[in-house]
């Protein structure tokens, strides 16, 4: 498979991750400067129309419902926002809760229905909102219930990432700690365990790694999470790993190693409707590849080096475009960088646009 | 400042004070000498420095004050430290008893070829050089054996060091030396290989230079190591790689196919650099089409690395082991000089610069100079340097004179120098009476002075050549059930032949003969006796406290 | 926005020093004489007691009531923007906020919430600007005071103070450090003042090996051979230079009273409400045995910590790391506040740099000497107090700036110590205890 470049946006700052809307006219970005950065992706020039803002630190966590060009954002800060996204001018909020959370929002999952958004966050809490207007419904935390047996350190129950299960009633929440768990809402029972241990270590005083990126395909057939098998904390290094496993059962099918152990983590994982899996990994400075591999299958089929540090990877709707947020080149160094006129130098993320085969 | 002036004074007094007594022909010089064995030519120059004014109140260094000098040690002094020095241990009892016993004449010199000739001086060489040369950075079964087998044999030192860089993997009495190398090239703990640290080292130890802060500029403060000191011998062995392919420590070598290119960190100007030993030419890289570069291919299925044509591996052992290269004589003659007196005449070893003088510059010219023109034989200078009467001089100081007013340096009395931690191991042993004992099974001798180690060496890295006693070493003598064993009687050791006799007195002094290498004086006779007989009913375990306390003093401690 | 400065601090240190290149390699040289063996500045005798550690000139300018200092070092580089210098909501601000302290309008990282309630008792220095961003050359020099050189090693600022102030009245080793992985002696530390001023380390907070006597050995025969390898060295003192004896014997006292003091080290009899308050996890554990240190006498005892260097994954890394801080630190200030120690103890947390404002593409933050933050407490110090300022997104240092060498001119302030009074004697070398170009930072100073 070869995959063709089309585009490079630029965004200064730095970009979390980036998305595509369900109607597909739009690609939207978290910054690092408290913004949703919005992209035209109907044209071939890919205008930029004023962000939405609002929001405070960085923005973290992006979704959307099925239908309704409504935007759930939340950021660093605890907000959790809900915007019209393609609104022509400036966006205004519907809906905001500002203190979603204690401090930095993980991730949003909406549920099927569209009616129910979940969100985690730094603050051990899992919060299940109304959709239509930000009404909490469900409040608790994975250290919760009787089944819960304390692990290593102080972070228990950092929910990292979390989805709704296809019929909506349940909450797929995985931490920081590589644990995966299935939680029943009516009547907040676990359900099924995923073991991702293996990408967590106590590293001297540091929790390292965990699950950082999580994707469900279409028929729920498959769980697949990403992260790293950490060698060490500090200046972080491991083997970028996604684990897929067999949704029905939780029995980890497959192990995908994605590169080297500068590459670190994988970022960002999107499942494609044609089966094979789209991801992204960043490490040390100057590292990462787009990755597509199709699990069960021994070698990827596309991977590339071109983008350093690929924070995130977003599928388009109509499965023929996707948008990586990679980081420049010669993005660290120790000391002080600065430019010819003496100002001290900054990251961008570009924002690149690739073509897959038909 | 202050200080700065004054010690140039005193300097350019000394050089005064030198040039006086030489006029005034009270001393040979150097050149009307040079028909004398080497140890008295020695002594000559330095005894000449003690004729200098003597300075008025404390001096803190500087090769000038001069001054009464100590005595010649008594003669169990002199065994306990030539032995220590060339056999690595002290002496047994009954070898200081035989040695004070003698009355010939010229039996110091006896003692000292005697020494040299044992089977016991190639090990203790051997263990010497390794500390020296690998810093407890690790060891190798093939690597003793080389340092061993190459002092037993007399081995020139120009033919080792050629060794080390450049052996024959197919000579198995040589390739063991290529460890010197390889160990460098392993990672170290979970850090990367420390190719800078490698090429330091080659400067550090084989020629006198520490070239580390020339890695990315000329040397702030000292102005003779420019940056190609570093550069010009990263060329050199940059290249090296380990061997995969065989069991054994061996190197293998990328070709060179251009010459080095750096930058100074505070002059941003490209610069290149061919292999260079500092101060030294530059030697060209030939151009090579990429299929010309090996004369023998690597082999992807063996792994076999190949072997380049252009070795700069062997450029350096032709280059660097030679008479030519004044620098490589210079430092071994000055670290055998510090292996002898405890000191460099250029001190810290590894810091020969214009700035850092030698303390006696005519010493260090005559040894270079005689160390080369001896074609590097180590075991004929550690002879000339046993027999100076710098060598054999007491530590203590001479009668009336304050510690302050006698500079380390001056050697008018002698150093105490630490002992290596196979020192301790063996000398130990020696003095409970166990060490026959001990050294019967192999493996357990070995496995004993890992232990010691760890009680006594240094970490990795970290040179021995200061005194550091250490609480760990207190403690473990203080508490280490083995070591306290061996002064329970058993098999014969010293205990058992201690209980063996009944006068408290002659217990006393074969105690005395045993561990501190001499007999007690009067008043430690007395104590001795007096505490034995406080303790008659357990006489063993009082004989074990003594035997401890004196084992533990800082006379045991030090070769003195 | 940024600073235009085309000209960079450091260089300016560089070429003041190649100027002075000349004068100071003469003095490498005059030094090279005199560093052969041990040096000190000891007047003979034993090792026990005050008396040789004090030089003369220094006995009289140590205030009555003995000072210690605690000095918790976070290896590899604490981020000063996730802790002590927070700009939230800024362009390198990083996603975390700032919370309110017990100090009205001072503000820290939320990833100190136990700290910023002991803030009334500290004194963070908010305007350091150092010379050094590799660790390799960085630990060592901001712990030796970056002095000028000299052409020697200055010491470690434990081994300065356990020279300076001497072991205490209780003979326990004065420069204690407790760290992770292995201990032993680190005479390394101790540069030009030689081996016996170097730091005892217990690895893992534990004991050195060998700390327990033989049950056959009784007191009353461990006494006596004591004595009788005392005896010994008194007379090989006789008509010798004393330094190798001292030292000889010093390791041996030192020894001897750690072997006493096994419940500094006994773990499992320290009071769980405490292993509880300071945390289960390693710095808790070391930092919680550092009060129990101090509290036996010890006069300056070092604890640290490695891992901070967070190149990478800066911010999930010091979510983790910073509260492990934040919480034994958070507790050993209350605790010596409530002990009536912080005034005559000295509290340092620092690292060997700060980390840059720019966050690179591993979501880290590199090396950055040129504005970061301290925090103390204690001794003379004053409470509740933020000196300095950096600018508003956290480059550049806008107030004036305080390299390593004014704060060891202040730290030797608050040990009773006149700095720019009182000098090392290497064997007949004066050498000021802290960079000459540097003075007492007056403003933090109650």
């Amino acid at each position: 498979m070869e995959l063709a470049q089309l585009k490079s946006l630029e965004a200064d700052p730095q970009l979390v991750l980036a998305r595509f809307s369900p109607c597909g006219k739009w690609l939207l970005g978290a910054s690092y400067d408290a913004r949703v950065r919005r992209w035209e992706a109907t044209a071939d020039d890919w205008a930029e129309k004023p962000s939405i803002d609002g929001h405070g630190g960085w923005v973290t966590a992006l979704a959307f419902a099925a239908a309704g060009e409504r935007l759930y954002s939340g950021d660093s800060w605890g907000q959790l926002r809900c915007s019209n996204y393609a609104a022509a001018e400036k966006p205004a909020p519907l809906w905001s809760v500002p203190a979603a959370h204690d401090g930095w929002l993980r991730e949003i999952a909406v549920s099927p229905d569209g009616a129910r958004i979940a969100t985690c966050g730094i603050d051990k809490r899992i919060r299940v909102w109304a959709a239509a207007d930000g009404a909490k419904q469900l409040d608790f935390a994975l250290g919760d219930g009787p089944a819960f047996v304390p692990r290593n350190g102080s972070l228990d129950g950092d929910a990292a990432c979390l989805r709704f299960t296809a019929d909506g009633k349940s909450l797929i929440v995985a931490d920081l700690k590589g644990q995966i768990e299935l939680w029943e809402l009516d009547g907040l029972k676990r359900g099924r365990k995923f073991d991702a241990g293996v990408l967590f270590k106590y590293d001297r005083l540091q929790d390292v790694g965990g699950v950082r990126c999580l994707a469900v395909d279409a028929g729920f057939q498959w769980l697949a999470v990403g992260g790293t098998i950490p060698k060490n904390g500090g200046s972080v290094t491991g083997v970028p790993t996604a684990l897929v496993f067999d949704f029905a059962t939780g029995e980890l099918k497959h192990t995908l190693s994605f590169g080297q152990t500068t590459d670190c983590y994988v970022s960002d994982l999107a499942f494609h409707p044609r089966g094979f899996l789209v991801a992204t990994t960043c490490g040390t400075p100057g590292s990462g590849q787009l990755i597509v591999h199709k699990p069960g299958d021994k070698e990827p089929l596309f991977s590339t080096k071109k983008m350093a540090n690929c924070q995130s990877v977003a599928l388009h709707p109509d499965g023929e475009r996707l948008a990586v947020v990679a980081t420049n080149s010669g993005s660290n160094g120790n000391g002080r960088p600065l430019t010819k006129d003496g100002a001290y130098v900054t990251n961008r993320s570009p924002v690149v646009i690739w073509k897959l085969p038909a | 400042m202050r200080r700065c002036s004054r010690l140039l004074d005193l300097r350019l007094l000394a050089a005064c004070a030198l040039a006086f007594v030489q006029s005034l022909g009270g001393l040979a010089a150097p050149a009307a000498a040079a028909d004398l064995p080497l140890h008295q030519r020695i002594d000559a120059l330095i005894e000449a420095r003690f004729q200098a004014p003597v300075a008025s109140g404390p001096v803190a260094g500087g090769p000038v004050a001069g001054g009464p000098a100590s005595d010649l040690t008594t003669d169990a002094e002199f065994l306990r430290r030539v032995s220590l020095d060339l056999i690595g241990r002290i002496p047994r009892a009954d070898e200081t008893r035989a040695f004070l016993a003698d009355n010939s004449e010229g039996k110091r010199g006896q003692a000292i070829d005697r020494l040299l000739a044992s089977p016991e001086h190639p090990a203790r060489m051997a263990d010497f050089l390794h500390v020296m040369l690998m810093e407890r950075q690790g060891d190798a079964p093939e690597w003793r054996k080389y340092l061993t087998d190459s002092v037993a044999a007399n081995k020139p030192w120009d033919k080792m060091v050629r060794d080390m860089i450049h052996a024959d993997p197919a000579d198995e009495a040589v390739r063991g030396a290529a460890f010197f190398f390889t160990k460098r090239l392993e990672n170290y703990g979970q850090n990367p290989v420390d190719v800078p640290g490698m090429v330091r080292d080659v400067g550090r130890l084989f020629l006198g230079v520490d070239v580390q802060c020339s890695q990315c500029h000329d040397h702030l403060f000292v102005k003779d190591y420019t940056q190609d000191y570093y550069q010009g011998l990263f060329a050199f062995v940059g290249q090296a790689q380990i061997r995969r392919d065989v069991k054994f420590p061996a190197l293998a070598e990328t070709p060179l196919k251009k010459k080095v290119e750096f930058t100074s960190v505070f002059v941003k100007e490209p610069r290149v650099i061919g292999p260079k030993l500092p101060g030294g030419q530059e030697f060209d890289v030939p151009e090579m089409k990429p299929d010309e570069q090996f004369a023998v291919p690597p082999d992807r299925k063996t792994n076999f690395p190949g072997v380049p044509k252009f070795s700069t591996l062997k450029l350096l052992a032709e280059q660097l082991p030679t008479a030519e290269n004044r620098a490589f004589a210079r430092n071994m003659a000055n670290r055998l000089w510090w292996f002898a007196m405890g000191r460099g005449l250029v001190h810290p070893l590894d810091l020969h610069h214009s700035d850092n003088p030698p303390s006696h510059p005519e010493v260090l010219d005559l040894l270079t100079a005689e160390f080369t023109a001896h074609q590097f034989d180590i075991r004929w200078l550690l002879g000339e340097l046993t027999r100076t009467r710098v060598y054999q001089r007491s530590s203590r100081l001479p009668e009336g004179v304050a510690p302050d007013s006698v500079p380390e340096d001056s050697y008018r009395t002698a150093l105490e120098k630490p002992l290596s931690s196979e020192q301790w191991t063996a000398s130990v042993a020696e003095a409970a009476g166990v060490a026959a004992y001990e050294r019967q099974a192999a493996e357990g001798w070995e496995k004993l002075r890992e232990r010691f180690a760890k009680a006594f060496a240094n970490p990795p890295k970290e040179p021995e050549t200061e005194f550091a006693p250490s609480v760990k070493a207190a403690l473990f003598l203080m508490n280490d059930s083995a070591v306290l064993g061996w002064f329970q009687p058993a098999n014969g050791n010293l205990a058992e032949r201690l209980a063996a006799i009944p006068e408290p007195d002659r217990a006393v002094d074969e105690l005395y003969l045993a561990v501190l290498s001499r007999m007690p004086d009067a008043e430690e006779r007395a104590e001795a006796v007096q505490m034995l007989a406080k303790h008659a009913d357990k006489r063993p375990a009082a004989l074990s406290r003594l035997a401890w306390a004196l084992l533990t003093s800082t006379e045991f401690g030090v070769n003195h | 926005m940024t600073s235009p400065q085309l000209c960079r601090p450091w260089e300016h240190a560089w070429s003041r020093r190649r100027f002075l290149g000349t004068a100071a390699a003469a003095t490498a040289a005059a030094t090279a004489g005199l560093s052969g063996g041990l040096s000190d500045g000891l007047s003979g005798g034993g090792a026990a007691g005050l008396g040789p550690w004090l030089n003369p000139a220094i006995a009289g300018q140590v205030e009555q009531k003995r000072k210690q200092v605690v000095f918790i070092w976070l290896d590899g580089g604490m981020s000063q923007l996730e802790s002590w210098d927070p700009k939230p909501g800024t362009l390198f601000g990083g996603p975390f906020r700032a919370i309110p302290t017990s100090v009205p309008g001072v503000h820290v990282s939320e990833l100190l919430p136990k700290s910023a309630r002991q803030m009334h008792h500290l004194a963070v220095v908010r305007s350091i600007c150092t010379k050094d961003n590799s660790h390799s050359a960085g630990v060592a020099r901001i712990q030796r005071g970056d002095p000028k050189n000299r052409g020697v090693t200055y010491p470690y600022f434990g081994s300065a103070v356990a020279k300076l102030l001497g072991p205490g009245p209780n003979n326990l080793p004065p420069y204690v450090w407790i760290k992770p992985g292995s201990g032993g002696f680190i005479h390394q530390d101790a540069g030009f003042l030689g081996p016996k001023f170097g730091a005892l380390a217990f690895g893992d907070g534990k004991p050195p090996e060998n700390m327990l006597r033989p049950e056959s050995l009784t007191d009353a025969d461990d006494d006596e051979r004591n004595a009788l390898r005392a005896a010994a060295n008194r007379r090989y003192a006789n008509r010798r230079r004393p330094t190798v004896n001292d030292a000889s014997s010093y390791v041996y006292d030192t020894a001897r009273t750690l072997m006493k003091r096994q419940d500094l080290f006994d773990t499992s009899k320290f009071d769980p409400k405490d292993v509880e308050r300071y945390g289960t996890h390693e710095l808790g554990r070391h930092m919680l045995q550092a009060r129990k240190m101090l509290e036996a006498g010890v006069t300056f005892v070092k604890v640290n910590s490695y891992g901070w260097d967070t190149h990478g994954d800066n911010f999930n890394g010091h979510l983790s790391l910073a509260c492990r801080f934040d919480q034994p630190f958070a507790a050993l200030i209350e605790d010596l506040a409530a002990r009536e120690m912080l005034d005559h103890t000295l509290v340092i947390a620092m690292s060997e740099f700060g980390r840059t404002p720019r966050i690179n593409g591993h979501v880290g933050r590199d090396h950055w000497p040129e504005a970061w933050s301290v925090a103390m407490a204690g001794c003379g110090l004053k409470r509740g107090a933020v000196i300095g300022e950096t600018n508003d997104v956290g480059t550049w240092v806008k107030s004036p700036e305080f390299d390593i060498g004014h704060l060891f001119h202040t730290w030797f302030r608050c040990l009773g110590i006149d700095s720019k009074k009182v000098e090392y004697d290497n064997r007949g070398q004066p050498l000021p205890l802290a960079h000459d170009d540097c003075q007492v930072i007056q403003d933090v100073l109650a």
